[in-house]
C-alpha cells in the first residue's frame, strides 16, 4: 500500500510543472555554486599563498641583531569546504600580526576586503537548501492534502480500505523523494566539477559534504512535513500556501535575527572599545613605569665603546626579567577586563544560539557550518592556534635572541665589539610555521550532532502534527 | 426485480447525525439494501443523502445509529467496511496528469486489486463506455461524462459485494445515462448491494427494485418497486416532500 502511494506521488510529481521547475532551478544554482565554489577555492588559494610569501619578503633583510624586528603573519588558510558552506568564514579576520607576546587581533576579513560580497553574500550550497528548496519542498507538499480535497480525489481515494497514516506517510515520502532525484543529479555533477577543478578534498571532507547534503535533505524534510500539516490542517491549497509562506519568512528570514536581536537584550554586553580603552590606559601607564624603570637600570658607566658587553648583558636579562613581569602583569589586567566581557557574550551567544535553533533553517545552518569547519568555532580554531603559534615564536626568539617582544618597552644596548661583527641574516627556515588546527572528522560530528538530533526531532513532530491534523480531516 | 430475503450488505439502523453547529442533519434513518437490489434514494437538496453515503465511508461519524456495511459498522471497523464497498461521487475528478488506464490501475490497487492486466482495465473502461481511444488519453482533456464513467469503471474493477453512488449520472448525457441504468442492471444481476442517492426520478423508477425519499433528514417514503408499480413516482415524490413540509 505505502509502496503504491510513493509510487503514485512520484508518477504524479513526474509529471509536474513544479517537478521540471526544481529540478531546473536547482540543477543551475547548484551546479553554479560547486563551479564558482572551486574557482574561488583556487583563487583564495593563490591569494593565501602570494600573502605568506609577502609576509616572508618583508622579514627578509633582517639580521641576528634585529630579531625584535621579525613580525610573521598568522594567515587563515582557505577551506575547501568553506567555498560551499561559507558560514563565517567571509565575515572573520584572517590575517594576525604575530608579536612574541601580547595581545593578538586578527584582521582582514574577506567581507572587509570586498564588501560587494557581504552586501549580497555568497550562493553557497546551505543558502540553496535554507532558502530556495526550502520554497521548493513547500511548493511540493502545500496542496498534498487541501488540493486532493478541491481535486476530489481525496474522497474517492480514502473511500478505499486506506489508513490515513499510511496515506499521509506516502505523500511524505513521495515528496521527499521526488525532491531527492531533483537533487540527486546536480549534486553529483558538483562533485565530479569539485573533482575536474582539483579541489583537494580528503576522504574525510568528502565524507563531511556527504553529512551537510543529508543535514540538508532532513531540512528539506521537515519543510515537507511542516506543509504536509498545514495542508491537512486548511481545507484549501491556497490558505496552505499562504500560510506556509509566512512560516517561510518567519523561519528563514525572521526567527534567526529575531533571536539574536533578543539574546542582545536579554544579555547586555559591554562595547569592545569600552574595554580597549582601559587596556589602552594601562598599557600607557605601564609604558610610563617602564621607562621609568628601565631609566633606573640601564649601564651608566661607558667607557670609548660605550657599556661593556658584560654590562650589556646583565642590562638585558634585567630587561627581560622586568618585560616578563610587564607582560604577566598586562595579560592578567586584559585577562580581567575581558573577562565579564567574555564571559556574557558567551551567554547571549548561547541565548542566541537555543533560541534560533527554534527555526529549522538555522538548525540546518548551523549543522552544515559546523560540518564544513565554518561555524563559529571557526575563529575560536583560528585564535587558539595563532596563540599556540605565538608561544612557538616567543620560544624561538627566547631561544635565538634571549629576549621576547612583550612587555612593552625595549631599549637595545649594542657594545662596541657587536659593532665590528659582520651581520648575519635571520636565517627564515628556521622561523615556526603556522598552522591551523584541521577540522577534524569525529569532532564536528560531535557538535554536529545535536542539529541533527533537531532536525530528527523536527521531522518527527511536524509529521506526528500532520497525522494528528489529518485524523480530524474532513474530507467531505 | 425481486427483492431477496439474504443477509442486507447495507444497512442503515437508527443512522443519526447533528453537526457541531446543531444542524441536525440525518434523524433516525433505517433502511437496508440487500445483494442483487438497487435502493434508491430521492430527496432535494440538504435532504441528508451525502450524509448516508459520507456516514457509510466514515467520512463522518454518526451521533446515534450505526451504518453497517456487510454487518460491520463503519464507524468502528472503518478500513474493514471500506473494503466491501465501492464508492462513485457526484462528479468524479481524477488525477489530470495521469490517463485513463493510470488512474484505473492506480484506483484498483489502492483497492487491493493487484491481479488486474492492462487488458482487465481496457474491459471495464469499454464496459463503460468510453471509447478505446480515450484510454491512453491524459484526463487533462477529459469531459465531465468522460471522468464520471472513468470513475464508474474504478468502482467496477473494486468487485466490492456493495457499491455507494452519489448522483451518479449527473454528468452523463442521455445517451451515457441509460447506457449507465444498464451496467446498474448487470451489476444488480451480479449480485452487488447498490445504494444509489438521485435526483433522477426517471431513472430511479427504472432501475430502481428499492425507493427511498428523503426530506431534513428524515426517511418519508420508502416503497419496493412493486409497491410502486402504476404510481407515478413524480406525483409521489411532489406530494411526500410537499406533505412532510406542510406537516
Amino acid at each position: 500500500m505505502l509502496k503504491l502511494l510513493i509510487e503514485k506521488e512520484l508518477r504524479d510529481a513526474f509529471g509536474s510543472t513544479k517537478f521540471v521547475v526544481t529540478f531546473a532551478v536547482s540543477a543551475v544554482l547548484v551546479l553554479l555554486a560547486f563551479f564558482t565554489g572551486a574557482q574561488n577555492y583556487h583563487t583564495q588559494r593563490a591569494q593565501y599563498e602570494a600573502a605568506v610569501a609577502e609576509s616572508m619578503r618583508g622579514m627578509e633583510g633582517l639580521t641576528t641583531q634585529e630579531y625584535m624586528m621579525l613580525r610573521p603573519l598568522a594567515l587563515l588558510a582557505p577551506e575547501p569546504l568553506a567555498v560551499l558552506v561559507s558560514g563565517v568564514s567571509n565575515d572573520i579576520g584572517r590575517t594576525t600580526e604575530v608579536r612574541g607576546q601580547g595581545m593578538l587581533v586578527a584582521e582582514g576579513s574577506r567581507y572587509s576586503e570586498q564588501p560587494i560580497y557581504a552586501a549580497f553574500r555568497i550562493l553557497d550550497l546551505s543558502f540553496i537548501f535554507q532558502v530556495v528548496l526550502a520554497l521548493f519542498a513547500i511548493l511540493f507538499a502545500f496542496d498534498a492534502i487541501s488540493g486532493e480535497k478541491e481535486r476530489g480525489t481525496l474522497r474517492l481515494s480514502l473511500a478505499n480500505a486506506v489508513p490515513r497514516g499510511t496515506y499521509l506517510l506516502g505523500k511524505y515520502l513521495g515528496a521527499f523523494l521526488a525532491m531527492t532525484l531533483a537533487l540527486a543529479v546536480p549534486l553529483l555533477l558538483g562533485c565530479v566539477i569539485l573533482q575536474v577543478m582539483d579541489v583537494p578534498l580528503s576522504g574525510a571532507d568528502w565524507g563531511r559534504l556527504g553529512l551537510i547534503v543529508i543535514g540538508g535533505m532532513l531540512y528539506l524534510g521537515v519543510v515537507l512535513g511542516l506543509a504536509l500539516w498545514v495542508s491537512a490542517s486548511t481545507q484549501r491549497s491556497s490558505t496552505a500556501f499562504l500560510v506556509l509562506l509566512v512560516c517561510w519568512i518567519v523561519g528563514v528570514l525572521v526567527w534567526p535575527r529575531a533571536s539574536v536581536l533578543l539574546a542582545g537584550r536579554a544579555v547586555e554586553v559591554p562595547s569592545r572599545d569600552a574595554i580597549m580603552a582601559e587596556i589602552n590606559r594601562f598599557q600607557r601607564q605601564q609604558f610610563e613605569e617602564s621607562l621609568s624603570s628601565l631609566m633606573d637600570i640601564i649601564p651608566r658607566e661607558s667607557g670609548e665603546d660605550g657599556p661593556s658587553a658584560e654590562a650589556i648583558e646583565e642590562f638585558q636579562k634585567r630587561q627581560q626579567e622586568l618585560a616578563d613581569a610587564r607582560e604577566a602583569e598586562g595579560s592578567a589586567f586584559r585577562a580581567r577586563v575581558q573577562e565579564d566581557r567574555i564571559n556574557r557574550l558567551r551567554v547571549q551567544e548561547q541565548w542566541a544560539l537555543r533560541a534560533a535553533r527554534l527555526s529549522p533553517a538555522t538548525t540546518f545552518s548551523l549543522a552544515s557550518s559546523t560540518l564544513a569547519g565554518t561555524s563559529l568555532a571557526m575563529k575560536e580554531r583560528y585564535q587558539e592556534s595563532t596563540l599556540a603559534y605565538q608561544e612557538a615564536f616567543d620560544r624561538y626568539l627566547r631561544e635565538k635572541s634571549g629576549s621576547s617582544q612583550g612587555g612593552g618597552i625595549r631599549i637595545m644596548l649594542r657594545s662596541g665589539d657587536e659593532d665590528d661583527e659582520p651581520e648575519e641574516l635571520i636565517n627564515l627556515q628556521e622561523l615556526p610555521a603556522f598552522t591551523t588546527q584541521p577540522v577534524l572528522f569525529g569532532d564536528v560530528m560531535g557538535h554536529a550532532l545535536l542539529d541533527f538530533g533537531l532536525l530528527l526531532l523536527f521531522n518527527l513532530i511536524s509529521l506526528a502534527g500532520g497525522f494528528v491534523a489529518f485524523l480530524r480531516y474532513d474530507v467531505r | 426485480m425481486t427483492t431477496t430475503t439474504t443477509q442486507p450488505l447495507l444497512e442503515a439502523e437508527h443512522l443519526t447525525k447533528r453537526y457541531e453547529d446543531g444542524v441536525l442533519a440525518l434523524d433516525n434513518v433505517s433502511f437496508t439494501v440487500s445483494p442483487g437490489q438497487i435502493y434508491a434514494m430521492l430527496g432535494g437538496n440538504g435532504a441528508g443523502k451525502s450524509t448516508a453515503i459520507n456516514l457509510f465511508l466514515n467520512f463522518i461519524e454518526p451521533t446515534d445509529g450505526e451504518a453497517r456495511i456487510d454487518g460491520i459498522a463503519s464507524h468502528r471497523d472503518p478500513l474493514a467496511a471500506k473494503a466491501r464497498v465501492a464508492y462513485v461521487s457526484e462528479q468524479v475528478r481524477l488525477y489530470p496528469s495521469f490517463t485513463a488506464i493510470q488512474n484505473v490501475d492506480f484506483f484498483a490497487r489502492l483497492a487491493g486489486k493487484t491481479s488486474y492486466t492492462r487488458e482487465d482495465y481496457r474491459q471495464a473502461l469499454l464496459r463503460v463506455g468510453l471509447q478505446p481511444e480515450a484510454h491512453d488519453k491524459r484526463l487533462k482533456g477529459f469531459s465531465k461524462g468522460m471522468q464520471q464513467k472513468t470513475g464508474i469503471a474504478i468502482a467496477i474493477l473494486k468487485d466490492a459485494p456493495a457499491i455507494l453512488l452519489d448522483e451518479p449520472t449527473s454528468g452523463l448525457d442521455p445517451k451515457a445515462g441509460r447506457e449507465f441504468v444498464r451496467l446498474l442492471q448487470d451489476l444488480r444481476d451480479e449480485g452487488k448491494a447498490i445504494l444509489m442517492s438521485t435526483h433522477d426520478l426517471f431513472r430511479a423508477k427504472e432501475v430502481a427494485d428499492m425507493v427511498g425519499i428523503m426530506n431534513q433528514g428524515r426517511l418519508v417514503m420508502q416503497r419496493t418497486r412493486d409497491e410502486l408499480h402504476g404510481e407515478d413516482l413524480e406525483a409521489l415524490y411532489v406530494r411526500y416532500m410537499a406533505g412532510y413540509m406542510e406537516g
